[in-house]
């Protein structure tokens, strides 16, 4: 059976800084080198609203601030409920720099008016200023997220999921009561490098501030979402033909190794 | 500029704490001497700056933008030297305020007195604001604006925004020279050509639709007009955002060019030292050189070290081109792919460091397309702090695991130069595309010679 994979990807030319696409271009290879046919769909200013549903799984990156507010004002209303309601679905998303903001109910900058988010996810991010340290730096964190961890684990024959990337983020975000962390952090600053907390996990969706990117140093995340979205899709279970992933292995051991950290 | 007897006095002071202490420093090895004078200098006389510079014959040329500073400067150099003109450059790329200061010191006498008919400073984008005022240029250059070193750096908006009001307090003979091919910097042009205090404006670009690239680069900062917000139209892009654009909704379009790019040659190899050598040449023609003493320094232009150098080691031709970001990537890549078409060079060596000049974020090389360069084939070895992260990205560049480029991976820096060397046939040309660390260590070892 031919299998099909659309990747919907958010406002690709606006929000797409900090090598962001590698995260469209890792899933959508991992997917074409396993003979499966791959199109990626861009979801911006021109697409109608409803075209979010024809996709399987969502890339979101990020963007510099007016970019960002553009994308906001675009997204308000019948693109933010078509979203809402293919992430309730099931839809794997990643969403990674300044998309978690939007996912969340706000974002205040460091000068300048609140910008309302989707309010998707039951989180809020505060830029503390110009002046503030950014938070910049390689960061590792442990998957968290109770049945994400248990379905990467299992992926990974039993090893812990870890994350290695890249964070580089002036807004600190805070998780509401609803929200569920994505991980908790081990080296690097995480959400507000105060809670010990990284990203967000909504229905399917990750939300991080991790990029670097990050799937290509963590390509398992690619590949729970490619499982993810074609047992939904097909009703049927998947197994995805191991690819060689020893360059992204060797990647992580050199920078957890830089970092001292202990893989166990 | 007269400057009075006091404040001679106070600069000549200055001029001598400063040499005075960096001899010392020096001499007892104690720390940075290529910019300590510059910030005892400031310390001992606040407005040193612009009584230096105001010293200066017939200008200063400052010249801003991401990439291409040190090309243009060295050939802005070359030709007012050639000319017959005594020139003060800041040379090692000493772009923030107190390395303009130490390069200024470094010719000025104990007595203050600053001799030289032209200084070509290179100014840090961040930095223009607060040091035109205090030089007053004759001539600003804008030649281009993008991202660079995600970790450091601010908003192209915002920057421009900047720029704008602090050229428009210079004075009516101050003249702006600006990449018309970029879209944020023609708009900056066109706002300082109105305005309350009018400024000369130059345009440089390029009329050659023959060289427009296939698609859209990926890696595009400013494509939303800067008037009216509108996605702009291109007829075609020479340069990521660079090219021929027009506003679809306000009357927002390119200035007309000074000159014709066909008309001159350029120096070294890409697109992009073909826009630093427009830049060179639409400002000298300003100042009134002649076209043959600038066609003449263009012929004979021997580029900076490492940014795009020629050498031969051990019977092999090797050029090095240094990569900062994924605008100057991208051209690099392009100009080694036109050599590879021809047969001049099958093999690449890339080098990927993440130290603070280099830029501690990696994540650029992924705005790179790197695609058609690892399909078409070759051998690319790759090295450096984070071999495995720039070996991802030429990985997933493969449309078909079994085919394109051989990918060598060399842990060791030494080793991999080793293997690039034995691989490139004495026919063709290595290149080596490493990031500014990497690029120091190269020379090293190529030339034998530590660069500080």
């Amino acid at each position: 059976m031919n299998l099909e994979l659309k990747i919907g990807w958010l406002y690709p030319t606006l929000m797409s800084t900090y090598g962001d696409r590698g995260n469209v271009i890792a899933i959508q290879q991992r997917a074409h080198w396993r003979g499966i046919n791959v199109e990626v769909i861009p979801y911006d200013r021109d697409s109608h609203p409803d075209t979010i549903h024809q996709v399987d799984v969502i890339v979101g990156g990020g963007a510099q601030d007016r970019q960002q507010e553009i994308v906001m004002r675009d997204l308000a209303g019948a693109k933010t409920a078509a979203i809402k309601a293919k992430l309730d679905a099931g839809a794997p998303g990643v969403f990674t720099c300044g998309s978690p903001q939007l996912l969340g109910r706000f974002y205040e900058p460091g000068l300048g008016e609140k910008i309302e988010g989707m309010g998707i996810i039951d989180l809020d991010t505060k830029h503390p200023g110009i002046d503030t340290q950014r938070c910049i730096g390689n960061v590792v964190f442990e998957i968290t997220a109770t049945r994400l961890a248990a379905e990467l684990t299992e992926l990974l024959g039993g090893q812990k999921p870890l994350i290695v990337g890249f964070e580089n983020h002036g807004g600190r975000t805070y998780l509401g009561p609803n929200a569920e962390a994505l991980g908790k952090v081990i080296k690097g600053y995480g959400n507000n490098a105060t809670d010990g907390t990284e990203g967000a996990f909504y229905h399917n969706a990750i939300a991080t501030y991790s990029h670097g990117p990050l799937i290509p140093k963590n390509p398992f995340i690619a590949d729970w979402m490619i499982k993810t979205a074609l047992q939904a899709k097909y009703q049927t279970e998947i197994n995805l033909t191991p690819l060689d992933d020893s360059l992204a292995d060797r990647a992580r051991a050199a920078m957890l190794k830089r970092l001292n950290i202990n893989q166990n | 500029m007269q400057i009075n007897l006091l404040d001679r006095v106070r600069l000549g002071i200055a001029v001598f704490a400063a040499k005075a202490i960096t001899s010392t420093i020096r001499t007892f090895k104690l720390g940075a001497a290529s910019v300590l004078p510059g910030t005892i200098g400031k310390r001992l006389h606040p407005q040193i700056l612009t009584m230096l510079s105001q010293q200066i014959k017939y200008g200063v040329i400052v010249v801003a933008g991401t990439n291409g500073k040190t090309t243009t400067s060295l050939l802005l150099r070359g030709i007012l030297e050639k000319d017959g003109w005594k020139v003060v450059h800041n040379e090692a790329g000493a772009n923030l305020v107190n390395g303009l200061i130490t390069t200024l010191l470094e010719h000025t006498s104990l007595t203050g007195k600053l001799k030289a008919d032209y200084g070509i400073l290179e100014v840090d984008e961040n930095v223009i604001p607060l040091v035109l005022p205090q030089l007053k240029p004759k001539y600003i250059l804008a030649l281009n604006l993008f991202r660079d070193q995600l970790d450091r750096y601010g908003e192209v908006d915002t920057i421009t925004y900047r720029w704008r009001k602090v050229i428009a307090e210079l004075s009516s003979d101050s003249i702006l020279v600006v990449n018309g091919d970029d879209p944020a910097l023609a708009y900056l042009g066109q706002q300082l050509e109105q305005g309350e205090n009018p400024k000369q404006v130059k345009y440089f670009g390029l009329t050659e639709p023959e060289l427009y690239l296939d698609k859209m680069p990926h890696a595009v900062d400013s494509i939303d007009c800067p008037s009216c917000g509108t996605a702009l139209d291109y007829k075609g892009f020479y340069l990521s955002h660079q090219g021929d654009f027009n506003c679809p909704k306000c009357s927002f379009t390119k200035s007309k060019l000074s000159i014709d790019s066909k008309e001159w040659p350029q120096v070294l190899i890409g697109v992009y030292n073909q826009y630093n050598t427009l830049a060179a040449i639409t400002t000298m023609e300003s100042i009134g050189i002649s076209k043959p003493v600038i066609l003449d320094t263009i012929s004979t232009f021997q580029a900076a070290f490492g940014r795009s150098e020629e050498l031969v080691y051990n019977g092999k031709k090797v050029r090095i081109l240094l990569t900062k970001n994924p605008v100057g990537m991208n051209e690099t890549i392009r100009a080694i792919d036109r050599v590879k078409q021809t047969g001049g060079s099958s093999v690449t060596l890339a080098i990927l460091n993440d130290r603070t000049p280099d830029g501690t974020d990696v994540s650029w090389i992924w705005d790179v397309d790197t695609e058609n360069f690892v399909n078409s084939g070759g051998t690319i070895i790759v090295s450096g702090d984070r071999v495995y992260d720039l070996a991802l990205r030429l990985e997933y560049s493969k449309t078909n695991l079994d085919s394109g480029c051989k990918l060598i991976i060399k842990e060791n820096l030494q080793e991999a130069i080793d293997t690039a060397l034995e691989l490139t046939p004495t026919t063709e040309i290595l290149h080596i595309v490493p990031t500014y660390s990497a690029m120091l260590e190269v020379r090293e070892i190529l030339t034998g010679r530590k660069i500080l």
